[in-house]
């Protein structure tokens, strides 16, 4: 095939004008990405000694969110009737838990779109963003995500913490304004809200997660 | 010390073996990281999460393979997937914007070989522009790419094939520069 023919003298032309031209990397910044990562494995350390949050946040959500989603799912299966005294009481713990989460998650969300002046910090909206970025990340992994409604929301929910994580401080008026199309167009928002249980916030578990 | 050690001292716990480890390959995995990503922030993120992943994962590393294989799998399923979130989150901003915006009538307008080239390998399918960047530009072997990729050498060089076929399709206004 004629598409298929060597031509040396192009792969050599291409290679050094694809080297030079697309995507040139900068010098490394390694000391940069190092702090970054010694930090995030100590963060990811304490997370990991307490096993039993991973797992009640990802039953938190099934059980919880399977109720919240309700309202905007079409199908709803029957939960098991098989439930003893000691799954009431985890279950009302993981409920808190992710309620939580979701509650903190939304009004994070909810306040960034109505910062139109720009008044909040960069460093601290992306520190605020980091923070949840891990707890959806942590759902993502677990069995809550098997639900493909609420694996859409928690995506939906990582990509915009991860492009808020991301913001930089000198351009980050026109960056705003694309998160906030971007999660206006998939409605993250109103299906966070219809996914977060009626009733008061836990304020009490503050720092749970 | 030869890097098996320096793994085994890594796996002991030893923070300064895991520094001298990352100091040893963290400038290829960024290299590759930028090149796919083409931003540096996100090139950061993508190296950060693929070291965060080796060390935590070390202990499955059996050396039956170099070190810097093992790794470069990591890196680039790590960077693809990312890149598929970050694409599907910039699609929808996309698709905001109004559609002359982002026309493809721009191409044959512009005559700079830069945003040519540029517009050229990012139209490619994904798994060859993978494949190209990493051989012809990071200077990665097919064996290489057909460990990280998960994919036989024969494959990578049929994709390498293609996307160098489909570039030149691409670039055939430039011509005259490589024909001398």
């Amino acid at each position: 095939m004629m598409q298929d023919q060597e031509d040396p003298k192009f792969e050599q032309w291409l290679q050094d004008a694809a080297r030079t031209t697309y995507h040139a990397p900068r010098t490394t910044p390694r000391d940069e990405m190092w702090n970054k990562i010694v930090a995030a494995r100590r963060n990811k350390r304490v997370i990991e000694l307490r096993p039993w949050l991973r797992w009640a946040v990802a039953a938190a959500a099934v059980l919880v969110l399977g109720i919240g989603i309700g309202r905007w799912s079409t199908t709803r299966t029957p939960g098991p009737r098989v439930a003893n005294e000691i799954d009431s009481l985890a279950s009302v713990a993981y409920q808190i838990a992710a309620t939580q989460y979701l509650s903190r998650t939304e009004a994070f969300l909810t306040s960034f779109r109505a910062d139109a002046n720009r008044s909040t910090n960069t460093a601290r909206l992306a520190r605020q963003a980091r923070d949840l970025l891990t707890t959806t990340q942590l759902m993502l992994d677990s069995p809550a995500a098997d639900n493909p409604r609420l694996r859409s929301l928690l995506e939906d929910l990582e990509l915009v913490l991860m492009q808020i994580s991301l913001l930089n401080p000198v351009q980050d008026g026109h960056d705003r304004d694309l998160i906030t199309q971007g999660m206006n167009q998939s409605n993250v928002l109103p299906k966070l809200r219809s996914a977060i249980p009626a009733g008061p916030v836990p304020v009490r578990t503050e720092g749970a997660l | 010390m030869d890097e098996s050690q320096l793994i085994a001292r890594v796996r002991a716990g030893d923070s300064a073996a895991e520094r001298a480890l990352y100091d040893a390959h963290v400038d290829r995995v960024y290299r590759l990281a930028f090149r796919l990503a083409g931003d540096d922030a996100l090139a950061q993120d993508f190296t950060q999460e693929t070291f965060i992943r080796a060390f935590d994962r070390l202990g499955s590393f059996r050396g039956d393979a170099a070190f810097s294989t093992w790794l470069h799998t990591i890196t680039t399923t790590v960077v693809l997937n990312g890149l598929r979130k970050v694409k599907r989150f910039r699609q929808r901003e996309a698709d905001i914007d109004d559609a002359h915006d982002i026309g493809v009538a721009q191409r044959h307008a512009e005559p700079d070989l830069k945003v040519r080239l540029k517009q050229a390998i990012e139209n490619l399918p994904e798994g060859y522009r993978t494949v190209f960047l990493m051989h012809d530009v990071e200077g990665y072997t097919h064996e290489e790419i057909g460990v990280a990729l998960g994919v036989e050498t024969g494959t990578s060089k049929a994709q390498l094939s293609r996307a160098r076929a489909k570039l030149r399709v691409a670039l055939a206004d430039f011509a005259g520069e490589w024909v001398q």
